[in-house]
């Protein structure tokens, strides 16, 4: 076999590329961005990103499948209005069944259309962003939700801004899933299922993994990471209606894709989008310190999406793309 | 016409949308309110127009909102400069063009793939207008831009009679010329395409130009209807152009183009818009309403695939799915 006789390089850098760039660029920051790594600022950076990284990890699993879910944002929207509401009228327990349930019901729905209607995901989840704005915008309709100013001291209010031993809550949450993503990938019968089934759909079905539950498991499991960002969003900025964040699907999915997730499927890599969140909000950080505006910050974060693609692109011819055999062998 | 009706299957519903808002509203059918709704969906149509050549190439242009933003200031920007009018035009056509280059470029000659190379672009592009307006407004007054978009040639409006130009020219295009064929042909399957030895990066490149040159006029429209240019114009217009060509049955995946259809997904989006505004109903049914025809839109054409093929191709037999349980 070909494979055994291949340099590891490329694999490497799948894998731990995106992460020896997030460490080169902290180890610059002290030049850079001096004040960057006092302890405030770091909290502050560990904070704004958890709800991206959180979502990120359903995505991880969406486009290893194969598919996109473009509807993150108008789910984030929605799960985060439904949740302020539970909470006004039940308080932290019904805020989070609410924010779990919501996301879970959203991609439900996904799932619904793509497996038993038979659209393709790409539309029907721009679609349904339509939907779950539209649905989001119809609760706000006379204003937006907003956390009653009473209850800016209750332990719901604080989850988003809380510490726990000098790390911010919401990252802690973060770290969570993203274990939980690791095990359910690679520990997991159904996380090989997914790879396999985004390396060759065919192949997958005639060894007999179904693609319906694939579907299922995929944006059912974007919902659920999608509720529990909502709460960690939700919990720092009190307040939410239709428009909140717009462009969401894009941040998400540009991380995913920025950690080394193959965008064909097949092959996904959680420490990979774990660090390319982080890449992008440091980037983020150290323009910002240097007074760069935000205009030219996006231009700044365009050019290291094309450059890392194009590194992509290189590396493939290195180390192939992820391949149906790989996929399924229990490591990775 | 049981022919037309299948090449053109909105045809039905556009018609039944149209006969429910005549009976619903007063107002519909006034003539005033019909032109409101043919001229918004001719500037809809334009971009549509190029954004079905993309499509039936089997990819995105995801930066056709940005650019509406940048060439909308450029021009403005120009006018302000006190340049003539015709070197405006030219310069909002020209940084579409430029933008369309550019993509195709990164993505034959980098090998990014459309989604992820149109999405930095549009990223790119929109930073690049905020940062040359510094978040103002490029505030114009300029009768000749306003042309373009309130001006009647022979009693038609303006939009209307650039609309039927160069959806006229792309049918030509798609169902009369070897350049047409090639496009379809990259995106039935672009691999066969190559070994015939098509000029598959020459052909993709002047597609995405295309799409940039639309995006351009759209700026100029967008730009002489409103007389200002400015970072936000276009935000989430790429959505738009991409719906418009769904909803016309231009299958997702490449290979097919019907610019008819993308004409009359310009027309169904506007009219559902504009009947929904005469019914005075909250804005968010807009979104919402659009959203669950472009889902009912593919589930119907999922439908008739899988009726035409019998069981499908993506049923796996009965006893396998059993056996991995």
């Amino acid at each position: 076999m070909t494979t055994r006789t291949q340099i590891p390089l490329g694999r490497l850098w799948d894998t731990w590329g995106v992460t020896a760039l997030l460490v080169l660029l902290v180890l610059c920051t002290p030049v850079i961005a001096p004040g960057f790594l006092e302890i405030e600022n770091l909290q502050s950076v560990l904070r704004e990103s958890a709800y991206v990284g959180i979502v990120a990890v359903g995505m991880t699993f969406a486009i290893a499948s194969g598919a996109f879910d473009l509807s993150v944002g108008g789910q984030l929207a929605l799960t985060s209005v439904v949740t302020l509401m539970a909470f006004n009228g039940g308080g932290t327990a019904a805020a989070v069944a609410a924010a779990i349930t919501t996301g879970l019901l959203c991609g439900l729905v996904n799932a619904g259309l793509i497996t038993q209607l038979r659209v393709p995901p790409f539309v029907a989840t721009l679609g349904s962003l339509f939907v779950f704005r539209g649905i989001a915008y119809l609760l706000t309709q006379d204003g937006p939700r907003t956390l009653p100013y009473e209850q800016v001291d209750s332990p719901f209010a604080k989850l988003g801004s809380l510490n726990f031993a000098g790390l911010p809550v919401p990252f802690l949450i973060m770290a969570g899933v993203f274990a939980a993503g690791w095990v359910l990938m690679h520990r997991t019968a159904i996380g090989r299922r997914t790879l396999a089934y985004g390396s060759s759909p065919s192949a997958a079905r005639f060894c007999g993994i179904s693609d319906t539950r694939i579907r299922l498991f995929v944006f059912a499991l974007v919902g659920v990471t999608v509720g529990i960002a909502a709460l960690t969003y939700i919990t720092r900025v009190w307040t939410a209606d239709g428009s909140a964040q717009d462009g969401f699907e894009l941040k998400v999915i540009a991380a995913v894709v920025l950690g080394g997730t193959a965008l064909k499927g097949g092959k996904g890599t959680l420490i990979g989008t774990f660090s390319a969140v982080f890449l992008v909000s440091v980037l983020n950080e150290v323009l910002v310190s240097r007074g760069v505006e935000s205009a030219y910050q996006r231009i700044v974060l365009g050019c290291v999406l094309i450059v890392a693609l194009t590194i992509d692109g290189l590396r493939t011819r290195f180390a192939g793309p992820g391949s149906f055999r790989r996929a399924l062998r229990p490591t990775s | 016409m049981i022919n037309a009706l299948k090449k053109v299957p909105l045809l039905v519903p556009l018609v039944l949308v149209m006969a429910i808002l005549a009976l619903s509203t007063d107002t519909f059918l006034s003539v005033g309110n019909l032109e409101n709704v043919l001229v918004a969906a001719a500037i809809l149509a334009i971009p549509g127009v190029a954004m079905t050549f993309c499509l039936a190439m089997g990819e995105f242009d995801l930066s056709i909102g940005s650019t509406v933003s940048l060439a909308g200031v450029a021009c403005c920007s120009a006018l302000i400069a006190g340049l003539p009018l015709a070197f405006s035009l030219l310069a909002a056509l020209g940084v579409g063009a430029f933008i369309g280059l550019a993509n195709g470029l990164v993505i034959t000659k980098l090998g990014v793939t459309p989604f992820i190379a149109t999405l930095a672009t549009m990223v790119i592009v929109r930073g690049a207008s905020l940062a040359y307006t510094d978040g103002h407004d490029q505030i114009v007054s300029s009768p000749g831009l306003k042309y373009l978009v309130a001006g009647r040639p022979l009693g038609i409006p303006m939009p209307i009679v650039l609309a039927v130009a160069v959806a006229a020219l792309a049918w030509w295009t798609i169902n009369r010329t070897r350049f047409g064929r090639w496009v379809c042909a990259i995106g039935s399957n672009r691999d066969a395409a190559r070994m015939s030895g098509l000029p598959v990066d020459r052909i993709r490149i002047a597609v995405y130009v295309l799409v940039g040159l639309s995006g351009g006029l759209w700026g100029l429209l967008i730009s002489g209807q409103l007389q200002k240019g400015n970072g936000q114009l276009g935000l989430g217009f790429e959505l738009d152009a991409i719906t418009v060509v769904v909803l016309g049955g231009t299958a997702l995946l490449g290979g097919r183009a019907s610019i008819i259809g993308t004409v009359l997904g310009a027309v169904m989006i506007e009219t559902i818009r504009n009947g929904l505004n005469l019914l005075n109903t909250p804005p968010a049914y807009q979104r919402i309403s659009v959203g669950l025809l472009l889902i009912a839109a593919l589930a119907l054409l999922a439908l008739r695939r899988r009726e035409r093929r019998g069981a499908g191709p993506n049923r796996v037999p009965a006893r396998v799915q059993e056996s991995a349980a």
